[in-house]
């Protein structure tokens, strides 16, 4: 049963369940509502069934509202139990009107602060940098410290069990390539340089770049989540408590592991590409397995192959060193997570694809 | 199995029969028939792994038992609707047991979110029974604009409760509420916990095993272990028994300083 309000004069009838679920009306009424401006006012409150602490506060701030014009304001008919919850909400220190608000910044403090933060972020970034590298160098001169299992652990984690989504996509991506390719080149009658399209693209660019790709959203998604989640259950003050280092427990790993597996993944989806373009040659050029092959050895050079393959570890530091350096930075709170976890893939593909071309631009200069 | 059967004429709440609960080949307890009379202030307790959040964790209907039935405000849960579970849900309060506050909203917004989902109240005025809730919780109004994770353990419980008690349930479940506070504070939160229960009037069931808070709060201890409830009764009834097993739990050095302090 809504709340009600009925005003008869001087006298305001309220009726019904004044609780938080039935208020939603009368609230809403109440400001459209004439209510007297003067006078002695008496609320009548025998009609109202049942009455909950958001409808006492509704009350007070009502009888509050009155009594800034009216010479007195009574209430009568209110339940013991109704008049113990509005004394209640009358001595807490609650002012209607008067609920806390962010203070709002300026727009000049707004900049200052999101440039600072920028700042402070790209030194965070250089010393946990400089941090691993001295516990890398650290470990080097002690390899007793290496903590083998863990890098298997990672490894299989980041290495063969990504081979199946690697190993697909770059077929596929073979394909496509062949497809779109073979189109073009038959009409020139050149379809066997397919082959050299396929193979040379794949190798040099395509297959670590996508590869790459790939890991950033998978494994270095991963990598911000645990540490991130660690974080927020104190895991690492723990690690810390008891004297392991979570750079060498943690970050170094993974470094390691990922550094050992993107290349092998990329030579893997080296072979899955060239594979994906074999087929789709076969089955639209009419080349033949053997042709396309012989075709292949001439066109690549092993040049061209150190050149793709060189750049995965690269790759897979910067996607490592996001993805845990992510995982540093969550604060507290389940939503910082996710929050971190967006931000290392996203920075983490940014950054290989920005490395990417730097190395095109570097190769070309130097005639490779 | 009770030993000390309350009045039978008392409108339950809370009607458990026959529940038993299994985690894979793990029994947690079996055949366990337990009322919650209104306006009562009932304390879970046993020791630890023996069951008691699971015991509200199938009470407030988050976990389903293996078999028997769950009756709240004198509807059986299992294989009700879900706009009757809901209406349910809207008479019951949790705290849980690290306050699970939301992670991502301001202290004020956590209080507010149950009024906002389930009622039509303006923003404005749940902003302002939000700050009534923190005020009656023992918070300032102007904590409200903090984030859960830059609160002490204290004011996380407290901010916690006031999101509990923001519908003015009927049924409020406290999950060891003074876990992980100074004897200060966790005495302040059991005076908080007693003066809501007279303003708000609540059923209260909380699990604990916190000996003073036994002794100052709960009208009535259930205490359970061996997969089944060991004994009920008031705090001076239970520290009296002669029960081997209550006697263990109640005659410890802890129980017993609890006993002279109260």
């Amino acid at each position: 049963m809504p709340a009600t309000l009925n005003v008869e004069g001087a006298i305001l009838r309220c009726a019904g369940d004044w609780t938080a679920r039935s208020l939603g009306g009368l609230e809403r009424r109440l400001v459209r509502l004439n209510l007297p401006g003067e006078g002695s006012i008496h609320l009548d409150m025998s009609g109202v069934r049942r009455m909950d602490t958001s409808g006492a506060w509704l009350l007070q701030r009502l009888v509050g509202d009155l009594e800034r014009t009216c010479d007195s304001v009574g209430i009568k008919g209110l339940s013991t139990a109704a008049a113990g919850l509005l004394d209640l909400v009358r001595e807490t220190n609650v002012r209607p009107g008067a609920t806390p608000r962010p203070a709002r910044k300026g727009l000049l403090e707004r900049i200052a602060r999101s440039s600072l933060g920028r700042v402070t972020h790209s030194i965070d970034l250089l010393t946990f940098i400089g941090e691993m590298t001295s516990a890398w160098i650290g470990q080097i001169f002690r390899p007793n410290r290496i903590r083998w299992r863990e890098i298997v652990v990672t490894l299989g984690d980041a290495g063969h069990k990504a081979l199946p989504i690697v190993g697909l996509l770059a077929f596929l991506l073979g394909v496509v390539i062949a497809y779109q390719g073979g189109v073009q080149l038959r009409q020139y009658g050149a379809s066997i340089f397919v082959a050299d399209l396929v193979g040379l693209s794949m190798i040099r660019e395509l297959a670590p770049l996508l590869t790459a790709i790939i890991v950033a959203g998978r494994t270095g998604s991963a990598y911000t989540a645990q540490i991130g989640t660690m974080k927020v259950t104190e895991e690492i003050d723990a690690l810390r408590s008891i004297g392991i280092s979570p750079m060498g427990m943690l970050v170094l790993p993974k470094l390691f592991a990922l550094f050992i597996a993107l290349p092998l993944l990329t030579v893997y989806a080296d072979i899955m590409g060239i594979l994906g373009g074999m087929v789709m040659a076969a089955a639209q050029l009419d080349i033949a397995f053997a042709t396309y092959i012989d075709r292949l050895e001439e066109a690549l050079t092993l040049d061209s192959y150190l050149v793709g393959i060189g750049k995965a570890p690269v790759f897979a530091l910067i996607i490592a060193t996001l993805g845990c350096y992510q995982g540093f930075r969550v604060d507290g709170s389940a939503e910082s997570v996710g929050w971190r976890t967006t931000q290392s893939v996203v920075q983490s593909i940014i950054a290989v694809i920005v490395v990417d071309a730097a190395f095109s631009v570097a190769f070309s200069y130097l005639g490779i | 199995m009770n030993t000390l059967a309350a009045p039978v004429e008392r409108e339950s709440v809370v009607r458990i029969r026959d529940l038993t609960m299994r985690f894979g080949h793990k029994l947690v307890h079996r055949d366990v028939d337990l009322d919650i009379f209104r306006g009562e202030t009932l304390a879970i307790v046993g020791g630890s792994g023996s069951g008691k959040s699971t015991l509200l964790r199938e009470m407030v209907m988050l976990q389903e038992p293996t078999s028997g039935t769950v009756e709240l405000l004198g509807k059986e849960v299992s294989g009700i609707s879900r706009a009757e579970r809901l209406r349910l849900r809207r008479h019951i309060g949790v705290l849980f047991q690290n306050g699970a506050l939301f992670g991502g909203m301001t202290v004020l917004e956590n209080v507010g979110t149950p009024l906002r989902e389930h009622t039509r109240l303006s923003n404005n005025l749940i902003d302002e029974i939000s700050c009534v809730k923190l005020s009656l919780a023992g918070l300032d109004p102007e904590d409200g604009l903090l984030y859960p994770s830059q609160l002490s353990g204290g004011m996380r419980k407290r901010a916690a409760l006031a999101r509990a008690i923001a519908l003015d349930p009927e049924l409020l479940f406290l999950d060891e509420p003074t876990s992980g506070l100074d004897p200060l504070s966790a005495d302040a939160f059991d005076d908080l916990v007693m003066e809501l229960k007279t303003a708000l009037g609540p059923t209260i069931v909380i699990v604990t095993h916190d000996m003073d808070s036994l002794w100052r709060v709960a009208d009535r201890v259930v205490l359970i272990g061996d997969e089944r409830i060991l004994a009920t009764g008031s705090m001076p009834e239970l520290a009296r028994s002669s029960d081997p097993e209550v006697m263990r739990f109640f005659q410890g050095p802890r129980g017993r300083a609890a006993q002279v302090s109260a």
